[in-house]
């Protein structure tokens, strides 16, 4: 496969990921500070 | 200098605003001292991951340096070995760090042997965790973005991290994180397609980079890569894994928690490897000019980012050295309080006292590191000498302490520290004052000084302990 290519879906999947994480991130904070 | 329109100088303003507002407002959830040191010891998975990946990465001008000027090595040095040594922390320690409910790595040190060991192991502590290689890169962005001496950035970088971890303390450090968390990764991810856009795909790189750019063990020396290998080990001695595994819900998030955060390291490893290699290929083409290696992702930046993207990019840049700094700050401050003022020396101290010492740890921590900075021209000198020492010192006797079942010798452990730290450090000053001629210091026998710190820390240990078990008999 092209390098060119992965090195696209390496930044994509870092995207991706950095956004799901944040989600949950905000959910367990919210949480924690209504408890 | 880069040119900046108005709306990427207002970006970075807004994000330093930000860092004031969770200072300023997160003061109000401390309630004790565990909250102040640990967030209360209820960090959620997520939060875990995001504090761990978020702090554990700050050289990302030291990243862009080696990149540049090496290739593809800078990830086996600076990524492989690394993960290596995050995997056998994950299986082999995380558990068994949270389980101990302790504060700090010298915590353990003092449960394994005595209050003495505790004592010299939280100097060395101290100097693994001065945030100076840190405050140092905002200095030079700073000098790179506004045109400004480099002490100026020192200076501001370090007044703002005093301000919020002094009010807020590990909660404030969490909340800033995920915000650098954020901008980090976003800013390192799309530096990547606009670099490609503009120069090229991989051939761009090959036809303008010598080969060596792109093996993975470069023009290095088997024995200098192996260096930077023994290095990674800092990770299991390191104060920033403790803390967050402490700091956990429950034994089972850190193992996870490290797990995930391999997967996001190596995403932005990737990244930022490229990044600097693309830096090399288009300066080299004479497409790029680059000043310094060390800021070589702040010139590709200027170079293929759009506004908004550029202020975007340079201030993930600024969020993933600050991430680092304040929570090196802290810990170290927290060396000082918890480790020094009131294990060794006040030992009734109430929490009261303990933390306001911890504040004050803060300011002298950061003073230090900003004087240390002034100081040090090279960010990846700093990191190999502070490195050098601090793991000499400290890899045998912790790692004994967990994983050697016999009788415990306090005194095996306090002079493998000493012994084990004093030969790396007369190695790396015999090296520095014989420099070749392109200016790096050759070290006794060619012998890297983390080599001998180490097995001299050993052997001192084994034996010790050998003669204390055999009078104990």
């Amino acid at each position: 496969m092209d390098i060119t290519y992965l090195l696209v879906l390496d930044a994509a999947a870092l995207i991706i990921a950095t956004v799901v994480l944040s989600y949950f991130f905000i959910r367990d904070v919210l949480k924690r500070n209504n408890q | 200098m880069i040119e900046l329109s108005t709306i990427d100088y207002a970006i970075i303003a807004i994000y330093f605003g930000l860092l004031f507002i969770i200072g300023y407002f997160v003061k109000g959830k401390i309630h004790n001292l565990t909250d102040y040191f640990l967030a209360g010891r209820r960090l959620t998975l997520p939060i875990f991951v995001v504090t761990l990946v978020s702090t554990w990465y700050g050289g990302l001008l030291g990243v862009g340096e080696l990149s540049f000027n090496y290739g593809i090595v800078n990830w086996v040095t600076q990524g492989v070995f690394w993960y290596l040594s995050y995997l056998f922390f994950a299986f082999f320690l995380a558990k068994k760090i949270r389980k101990s409910n302790l504060f700090t790595v010298p915590d353990q040190l003092e449960r394994f042997y005595d209050k003495k060991s505790r004592f010299v192991g939280a100097i060395f502590n101290f100097i693994m965790v001065t945030p100076a290689p840190y405050i140092f890169s905002i200095g030079l962005v700073f000098g790179i973005l506004f045109g400004l001496p480099v002490w100026i950035g020192v200076i501001f970088a370090s007044v703002v991290i005093v301000f919020y971890t002094i009010r807020g303390g590990f909660i404030a450090d969490i909340y800033t994180d995920f915000l650098q968390f954020f901008l980090m990764m976003l800013g390192v991810a799309l530096i990547i397609p606009f670099a490609i856009s503009t120069y090229g795909g991989f051939d761009f790189l090959t036809s303008n980079l010598p080969e060596t750019h792109f093996t993975f063990t470069g023009t290095w020396t088997t024995q200098l890569i192996l260096v930077w290998g023994f290095i990674a080990f800092w990770t299991l001695v390191d104060p920033n894994f403790y803390q967050r595994c402490y700091a956990t819900k429950d034994s089972k998030i850190p193992k996870k928690g490290i797990l995930i955060s391999i997967g996001f390291w190596i995403l932005f490893d990737i990244c930022t490897t490229f990044t600097g290699i693309y830096a090399a290929a288009a300066s080299n083409a004479g497409l790029l000019v680059v000043e310094s290696p060390t800021t070589a992702y702040l010139s590709i930046a200027g170079s293929v980012l759009p506004p908004v993207l550029l202020g975007i990019f340079l201030t993930g840049l600024i969020a993933t050295i600050m991430s680092t700094a304040d929570s090196f700050t802290f810990l170290g401050a927290m060396n000082l309080s918890h480790d020094i003022y009131k294990k060794t020396f006040r030992p009734k101290a109430s929490e009261e006292k303990e933390m306001l010492a911890t504040k004050i740890g803060i300011i002298i921590t950061a003073t230090f590191a900003a004087i240390l900075a002034i100081f040090f021209d090279s960010i990846v000198a700093m990191w190999y000498t502070i490195g050098t020492v601090g793991i000499s010192a400290l890899l045998v006797p912790i790692l004994a302490g967990f994983f050697y079942k016999g009788r415990k010798s306090s005194l095996a452990a306090l002079l493998s520290m000493l012994i084990g730290s004093s030969v790396s450090i007369i190695w790396l000053v015999h090296g520095y004052m014989n420099l070749d001629e392109w200016g790096w210091p050759t070290y006794m026998y060619g012998i890297e000084p983390l080599y001998p710190g180490l097995i001299a820390s050993f052997i001192v240990f084994v034996i010790v302990t050998a003669i204390y078990v055999r009078r104990m008999k």
